[in-house]
């Protein structure tokens, strides 16, 4: 009597790991998703294809590019978020074409590409093995997707389980939003000059 | 309940479960080989080392590498590398018709990729040099038998890089690569 009921209970107890198992099947664009490279603001993050490290980020209501004689004013009903940091290819040269700013609430912003012509954005920035260039990237997010925000940036989003560096954003003024900040060329050092107003 | 079992049933259950070993890897190989050979097909390489100022036949051409130049970058830790090479055409056929791909390497295996547009410094020291097509298909176009093919290519590197080579890749000719010294 004892053995029939274990193996009635055993039959369930499969039953009920199985029926867990098909719940929680991960999907397949889960299982071959990046595989993120955590690190600091501040510090320079490995990736094993590429390095980068974020050196200053700066909030504005308003972007202003001087580029050839030609100033042109970029107004956001949310705010810019400027980021200057470096990267470095490791192994192989290669571009870093995308970056994700993901907010608080989970939404995930793309880089801005309303000048897409300043020269050091990261995208135009071609990445070199053992010469870090600096790089700058921008955001245009909604107020309350500032804080508390996480830096993505990925190899690609092409190739199934490429490395991602992930970087939360904890150095950040929310208080000090300047109302506008003019980027400028330079032809010595860095490729730009950010001026805050 | 096991003691119920007859001595050879019990020893098939332990050999299926054996079996099980055996069959559950030759299954996943069995399934998944033909990725197994397209990955193998798409990176599997074998190089042709050649020394300096040898020519090489690769690709129905003899192919040299005639001038690796180091001019200053635009930083004091970087490089421009301006690689002249050649190809003397003899089988125009696989040249014309299949992408060729350069890079330079150097001891550490890291891998440079041309620039897109010419340095100006390329321009300034090396005009002729500049005028030289890269390494495509567009280069042995309408080329014929004897004919000689001048190219160049620039790069950007650390100043810091040694013992470069160039890589040229043909396509039509895989799995062998070049590696001009």
């Amino acid at each position: 009597m004892m053995s029939r009921f274990r193996e009635i209970a055993a039959v369930f107890l499969v039953a009920a790991i199985l029926y867990g198992m098909q719940r929680t099947t991960p999907l397949y664009s889960e299982i071959t998703s990046l595989v993120p490279a955590y690190g600091e603001q501040g510090k320079r993050i490995d990736a094993r294809a590429f390095a980068f490290a974020v050196v200053n980020v700066h909030l504005a209501r308003m972007v202003r590019t001087e580029s050839f004689g030609r100033t042109q004013d970029f107004t956001t009903s949310g705010v810019w978020v400027l980021i200057e940091g470096a990267a470095e290819a490791k192994r192989e040269s290669l571009t870093l074409t995308t970056a994700n700013w993901l907010g608080p609430s989970g939404i995930s912003y793309a880089l801005s590409q309303r000048f897409s012509i300043l020269p050091g954005l990261l995208p135009n920035q071609r990445l070199e093995p053992g010469l870090p260039k600096p790089v700058l990237l921008a955001f245009e997010v909604p107020e309350s997707e500032v804080s508390g925000a996480t830096l993505l940036v990925p190899r690609n989003y092409m190739t199934p389980l490429d490395e991602e560096i992930r970087m939360p954003v904890t150095n950040i003024d929310t208080n000090a939003i300047h109302a506008a900040i003019t980027l400028k060329r330079s032809t010595v050092g860095l490729p730009w000059i950010l001026e805050t107003e | 309940m096991m003691g119920d079992v007859a001595p050879r049933e019990r020893r098939h259950y332990w050999l299926s479960l054996a079996a099980l070993v055996v069959i559950l890897p030759a299954t996943v190989l069995a399934s998944s080989w033909d990725s197994l050979m397209q990955w193998r097909a798409n990176h599997y390489r074998i190089q042709i080392s050649v020394e300096r100022q040898a020519a090489q036949r690769y690709a129905g051409a003899d192919w040299k590498l005639s001038e690796l130049t180091r001019l200053p970058g635009g930083m004091p830790e970087e490089s421009v590398v301006l690689v002249e090479f050649e190809a003397a055409v003899d089988d125009p056929a696989i040249l014309s018709k299949s992408p060729c791909e350069v890079a330079l390497t150097d001891e550490q295996g890291r891998i440079w990729k041309p620039v897109f547009l010419t340095e100006p410094i390329v321009r300034e020291l090396h005009p002729e040099a500049a005028e030289k097509q890269g390494c495509s298909n567009f280069a042995f176009e309408g080329s014929s038998k004897g004919s000689r093919i001048t190219m160049a290519e620039t790069f950007t590197v650390p100043t810091a890089a040694e013992n470069l080579a160039l890589s040229v890749t043909v396509f039509g000719a895989l799995p062998d690569y070049m590696l001009l010294k």
